[in-house]
């Protein structure tokens, strides 16, 4: 029986026995009070008459003194009646609404509730621990691309956050401590349609704990973890979890790219950025002196690619510790350490502020790092600026700051795990343009500006097997030879070609980069695309439909109705029997 | 001693006995049924449902099922009687009192098996 309807039941017995036992009281005094009729003669009310009047009465209808007036016996007993049931339906009524308040019963329709809308889940969905601000973002972006999710959190106002935010389809929250392996299980880790386990909580330990109740409880779902400590990134490593996700060790890296070429910087940008949202500026990276504020996680990382690129750094930070350990792990290093917050015109002064190429407000405090990007910049307007968001709500701040480059944790985070999961051809077609030269990456942003509008592009892979791609897997099978040109077709109109460009193709673990027009597509090759929002949907025409695949690639489309196959069959018997 | 447990017990053997008491004597003889018995029978049957509300055991379940049967049984009787005595020109006729009564034996079987059930439940708990 479902826990809620069985509390209920529970806490209702003592009301429903009160009434019961009134009812059965005011029915059999009525029965045995005797009256008079309308001829004065001795008149008892039977069963069925004295539980309608009852009735009538209890509930305060009161049709009146149906069928003969009453005696003054049986008014009596009739006062004693609506006292006595008017108590009976208000202790009943109070009991209810008194059990609706309950934070039991609260909890108990909260998760039946879960447990229904689990029941109806009929798609492949990912359960996500943690509804902070990399959960919001993360969710909002997988439901955009129709994937189902879970959300599991310990917070009552994440969940009540989750509940009045407004998706496309409805996502079940479950308050809970996914770190209870019971909870979990719960949440759905054993559900069938259980397609991976994404541990985003803001504290590394909690997704340590989640990582390893999905791997020894279900070693073959993936699990996806967030990490900011290189220790427990390792330790999570070591029991395969499937990726873990560091946001200083990502944005390094981008940093790094950035460094390499600014074009690098913007494909990547452009790439993993939301779709149809304005395009970055590239930035440019001059030889020079950069300052770093904060020498912590992000800082450290940052001043490795700094000295790597053979910029000349100085470092600000108010802990002297670091201090002393910077000089003990670089001894020799002739790198300027400041002990100070980076926000003060003297501290910037004597770090450089005025000859320096660019300043890296990386610490911990969204303030302190303002203050600095502020003040540095009164100094040196053609300074490079990256900045460290810490908290979403400043997000408006900085971007009023004109950072060139913001770093927000949580963003990263959510940006690398949903390109994870939608997309992983996208990370390794990023990792090949890192490999290749200069020009090489330039002519792919040019290019690339070319095949896309004002707005950052949609990325999607196209799968050219039986259930990705029916129709281009039967012509290939049939033997005929299609090239990425007829793929590029509108299926609207043959002559234009779509606002799309395919960046990768990928068969049996070979990566063809920027493959050209005429390049022949073999069954069950991978394409990773990228183009408009509407390239999407038509590319997908042409992989789904033959009629659409026909008309791109010029041919005469054969009937599908049986009549239509059954009248082309004659035609051409009559014409071959003619020749 | 449990005091739930004796209310619970009194109530399901209550039901039992005046259920059978006035099934008890010839069916056709409305003297031998006495209808303020049919209606104790209909309250406390009533009452030991409301009781069993609520358990989610499989053997909860089964004593909530056979009172509820009891109830339909019963409730059915009463309503033969009402509609024979007030809406048939003829009244109570002895055909009217058998299916009374009949309905009423059906009600003393569900009741039986309710008692059986909640004795086996006792003699287990004893082991």
């Amino acid at each position: 029986m479902n826990p809620v309807t069985s509390i209920i039941l529970r806490q209702m017995r003592a009301p429903l026995i009160v009434i019961v036992t009134v009812f059965s009281i005011a029915i059999l005094g009525m029965v045995l009070i005797p009256g008079v009729d309308d001829q004065g003669q001795v008149w008892r009310m039977d069963f069925f008459h004295a539980l309608y009047f009852v009735s009538f009465t209890a509930t305060t209808i009161g049709f009146g003194e149906i069928p003969y007036p009453l005696t003054d016996a049986q008014r009596l007993w009739a006062l004693i009646t609506i006292f006595f049931s008017v108590f009976g339906w208000f202790y009943a009524i109070s009991k209810i609404v008194s059990l609706i308040q309950t934070p039991l019963f609260k909890k108990a329709v909260i998760h039946s509730n879960f447990k229904h809308s689990l029941s109806q889940i009929n798609k492949k969905f990912y359960l996500i621990c943690g509804y902070g601000e990399t959960g919001q973002d993360l969710v909002n972006r997988l439901v955009k691309k129709a994937i189902n999710c879970v959300v599991i959190d310990n917070n009552q106002h994440a969940i009540e956050e989750l509940e009045v935010q407004d998706y496309i389809f409805y996502v079940p929250g479950l308050e809970a401590d996914a770190t209870t392996p019971s909870q979990l299980e719960y949440a759905g880790l054993s559900h069938p349609l259980c397609k991976g386990v994404i541990a985003i909580t803001n504290s590394d330990s909690c997704n340590l704990k989640i990582a390893i109740t999905a791997k020894l409880l279900h070693p073959e779902t993936p699990v996806i973890c967030r990490s900011e400590h290189t220790d427990f990134e390792e330790n999570m490593r070591s029991f395969n979890t499937d990726h873990t996700v560091n946001p200083y060790d990502t944005f390094a890296h981008n940093f790094a790219m950035a460094m390499k070429s600014s074009s690098l910087h913007l494909l990547n940008e452009w790439l993993t950025g939301v779709p149809d949202t304005s395009l970055d500026r590239p930035i440019t990276f001059s030889e020079g002196h950069w300052i770093l504020c904060g020498y912590g996680r992000l800082g450290q990382r940052i001043y490795k690619t700094l000295r790597e690129n053979h910029h000349s750094v100085t470092i600000i930070d108010t802990v002297a510790e670091l201090r002393d350990e910077f000089y003990r792990n670089n001894p020799g290093d002739d790198t300027q350490f400041i002990i100070g917050t980076g926000t003060d015109v003297a501290t910037l002064k004597q770090a450089g502020v005025v000859d320096a190429v660019g300043l890296i407000a990386g610490s911990n405090n969204d303030s302190n790092n303002l203050s600095a990007i502020m003040t540095a910049q009164m100094y040196n307007a053609d300074l490079v600026v990256v900045a460290r968001q810490n908290e979403m709500m400043n997000k408006q701040l900085f971007q009023a700051s004109l950072a060139d480059i913001i770093m927000h944790p949580s963003e990263i985070v959510a940006r690398r795990i949903r390109t994870l999961l939608t997309n992983p051809l996208l990370i390794d077609f990023l990792e090949e343009c890192y490999k290749q030269s200069n020009e090489w990456i330039n002519i792919t942003i040019s290019r690339l500006s070319g095949a896309i509008s004002e707005v950052k592009p949609h990325c999607w892979t196209s799968r050219l097997t039986k259930t990705g791609s029916p129709a281009v897997f039967e012509a290939l099978s049939k033997g005929r030879k299609i090239a990425l040109k007829h793929l590029l077709k509108s299926p609207i109109q043959r002559q234009e070609m779509i606002y799309c460009l395919p960046l990768m193709l990928v068969r049996n673990n070979q990566k063809f980069l920027l493959p050209n027009n005429d390049f022949a597509v073999h069954a069950d090759d991978q394409i990773l695309f990228c183009g408009i929002s509407q390239a999407e949907h038509h590319i997908s025409q042409c992989l789904h439909d033959m009629h659409t695949l026909n008309y791109v690639m010029s041919l005469k489309n054969s009937p599908d109705s049986l009549l239509g196959r059954y009248l082309r069959g004659n035609t051409k018997q009559k014409r071959r029997n003619n020749d | 001693m449990n005091l739930e447990k004796v209310i619970f017990s009194f109530f399901m053997i209550l039901a039992l006995t005046l259920n059978f008491g006035f099934f008890y004597g010839d069916v056709h003889n409305p003297d031998h049924h006495n209808i303020y018995e049919l209606y104790a029978v209909i309250v406390i049957n009533l009452i030991a449902t409301i009781l069993k509300f609520g358990d989610r055991s499989q053997l909860g379940a089964m004593l909530l099922a056979t009172s509820l049967v009891a109830n339909v049984q019963l409730i059915s009787a009463a309503v033969v009687w009402a509609v024979a005595s007030h809406m048939q020109a003829a009244g109570v006729t002895e055909a009217t009192m058998a299916t009374i009564v009949s309905l009423s034996g059906g009600a003393v079987l569900a009741n039986i098996i309710s008692v059986i059930l909640l004795v086996l439940e006792s003699s287990y708990l004893r082991h």
